[in-house]
Order: C-alpha cells, then structure tokens, then sequence
C-alpha cells in the first residue's frame, strides 16, 4: 500500500504522483491541507512538517527521494 | 548510447534550450532531480512574462510538462553529481550511480535556497523550517510563522502563507525591506503582516519543533524572541554548481563563467544556461532566452566535432 502525504499546492507532489503513475503504481493521496489528523498522523510517522511524505508499505520516505522509492518498490 | 546532448536540469532554461535542441533533431537526454526548477517554488503569480497576463508557478510548470510531450522529450529524473570529458565525449553521472555519454552538456542546474546558517537551522529542517512555502505553507494553518528575508522572495511568501497562516513576521537585515514597489504594498495593506527591519537571525528554538525565533535588534543590539511554529528562509540562492568540479571557471559566488556570444564554459562543448551562470538578475525571461542560445550553440559545435 503506498499513502501520499501532500499539499495541493506542492509540486514536488504532483511530479511524484505522476512518477508513480508512469510506473502503473497505485497509491492514495492524502491532501494535509483539508485534514488535520491526517497531517498530525504524517508528522507523527515522518517526524517532521515538510511534504511530500511517501509511505510504502510502512517504510516512511521523507520528500521524493527517487533512489529511495526505487529500491521500495523494486523500480528500475 | 551517446547521446548529441545532455541538457542538466528542468527549469525554465533546460526546457528552452530542449525545445531548440529538439527542432535541431538533436537526440537528447533530460536529467534533473524535478521539473520547473525554482517556477515550481514561486510563491505568487508569475506577471511579468511574455505572452501571459498572470500565471502561477505550478501552472507554467505543468504547461512546460505539456509542451515536452508535445516535443518527445521526457525528463529523467535524477539528481547529477559530477561530470567529466575523456576523448571529446562527456560522462554526466547521477547519484544513483547512472552514467550517462554525451558529445555536448548543456548545464541549467539553476540555483538553491541560501541558508541563514544560525543555530537550530539544520535541527529544525522540516520541523518547522522551511525552503518551500508553496509546499508546506498549508500545513501552517492558523499558526504564526515567520518569513527570513525582505527582498521579493520574502514578500511573496509572506503574502502566499497569509492566505494559510494566523500571523507571518517578515524579519529583514537591513534597514529597509528591498522587495519592489508592488510587493511592499501588497504587504503593506495585509493586516496579517508585519516588517521588522534591522533584524538579524541569531537562533531558532524548539523542542521537537519550532517554536521560536530570535533576532537581534541591530539599531539597539537588544535580542528579542518572536513565538512561531515555522520559519521559511527566502533570503535568496546559491548557485548550483559544485558537482562541474575543473571543467568551468567560477567567480567568486559560485556561478558559472561563460563566453557571451555562445555561452560555452572553459570546456569546449559544455555551456551554462540559467540561474547558475554570472548575472546581475535572475528571471525566468532571461533563463530561458539563454536555455535556447545554449541550445544554438551546443548545435553548432556538435555539427562542426561529428
């Protein structure tokens, strides 16, 4: 399962999510912005404030760490 | 494969000169760690580039995006961390150990956010302090926060997170706020923002995460606490151009030195587009007039060596 932590004005999002698309990788995205909670459980599991927050499968990847993201979901 | 051009970067001055590069039938590799470069971080509205009354930064981006695809160009996404020239080929190698060939590099790896270098800055990255108001601005909502930096960085963010924030203080060094004529009033008539001028940063403080920023007061050299929950750095930025090691001359800021007429760098084949280069202004306009003389060049001299 891979959760998008975003903020609609975040670029870096977009280019992430359209990443994962190009890979024909599902994900869910989570807008911070409208959902306090949702932004309270991001920063409890990434232990910061910034986005995106990329979560596969429960590894917790801080901002769109290509290599990083690569390697947890087995991309080339 | 060995490419005719690598063009290094995404910003406005990598897709100009990919769009040229293109029409010139080049084969070409895109390499950037995103696309946009700075466009993506703007804060406000872009209104001062041909052709468009007003657009925001993201919007322009996705329109650079559009006119790629339209092109066949694709961005590679990685982020390159040096470069070398052996036998007229050029090797551009990424962080995720890819190594690309090419016969020409063109370089428009644009420009990084400047830290205040003060205590608690790196502790805090993420926790609080930011480089991206566009990004995280949102998850401000109804906090105090200030803005580091009066120039028209400073103040655009500060007007973008007002639309977010409960309260955004823009600390400024000097003793006046250098942002332009248009800026200032825009600041000046949001109630939600304050100017202190003759502020100079000496700490951010927190537990886990901000929680305070302290400045000295340099009419009265008096130190004084502000309470707030963010803290984004918009004091202007660095060029991005450590990974060029010998094969260009730097001046003393860093940026690239290049011949005027072709913008070619010492290494004969490799030339320097953007916001990475010497110059006394740094605007898209002028990025992307020399992502496409690059571009020009880099098609000559790949004409006159193959």
């Amino acid at each position: 399962m891979v959760i998008i932590y975003s903020t609609p004005t975040c670029v870096y999002c977009h280019s992430l999510m359209e990443y994962l698309k190009s890979k024909n990788i599902e994900y869910k995205d989570i807008d911070v912005s409208k959902d306090e909670k949702e932004l309270e459980k991001m920063v409890a599991i990434s232990g910061q404030m910034g986005v995106p927050v990329i979560d596969i499968d429960g590894n917790v990847v801080i901002g769109f760490d290509k290599k990083r993201v690569d390697e947890l979901l087995n991309l080339k | 494969m060995t490419y005719d051009l690598i063009i290094i970067g995404a910003g406005p001055a990598g897709v100009s000169a990919a769009v040229y590069a293109t029409r010139q039938k080049l084969s070409i590799l895109m390499l950037s760690k995103d696309i946009g470069g700075q466009v993506a971080k703007k804060a406000v509205d872009i209104e001062n580039y041909p052709g468009f009354e007003k657009i925001s930064g993201p919007d322009l981006v996705d329109l650079y995006k559009k006119q790629l695809k339209a092109n066949d160009l694709s961005v590679t996404l990685g982020e390159v961390v040096g470069i070398e020239k052996n036998d007229n080929i050029f090797s551009v190698k990424t962080v995720d150990d890819k190594e690309y060939k090419a016969i020409s590099v063109i370089v428009t790896s644009g420009a990084e956010s400047k830290l205040i270098h003060v205590p608690g800055e790196e502790e805090f990255a993420g926790k609080g302090v930011s480089y991206c108001s566009l990004c995280d601005g949102p998850v401000f909502k109804n906090k105090d926060v200030a803005v580091v930096g009066g120039g028209n960085n400073g103040f655009e963010t500060a007007v973008f997170l007002s639309n977010y924030v409960k309260s955004v203080k823009v600390l400024e060094y000097g003793e006046k706020a250098n942002a332009d004529a248009e800026n200032q009033e825009l600041v000046a008539k949001n109630p939600n923002i304050e100017v202190i001028t003759n502020a100079q940063v000496t700490k951010i403080e927190g537990k886990v995460f901000v929680s305070a920023i302290y400045y000295e007061d340099r009419a009265n050299k008096k130190e004084k606490k502000i309470d707030v929950s963010g803290v984004f750095v918009e004091i202007g930025y660095s060029p991005s151009t450590n990974f060029l090691g010998n094969l260009v001359d730097l001046n003393e800021k860093n940026e690239v030195i290049f011949n005027s007429e072709t913008l070619e760098t010492k290494t004969p084949g490799l030339f320097s587009a953007g916001d990475c280069n010497v110059s006394r202004y740094k605007q898209i306009v002028m990025a992307s007039g020399q992502g496409a003389l690059a571009a020009l060049s880099a098609y000559n001299y790949i004409r006159k060596v193959s």
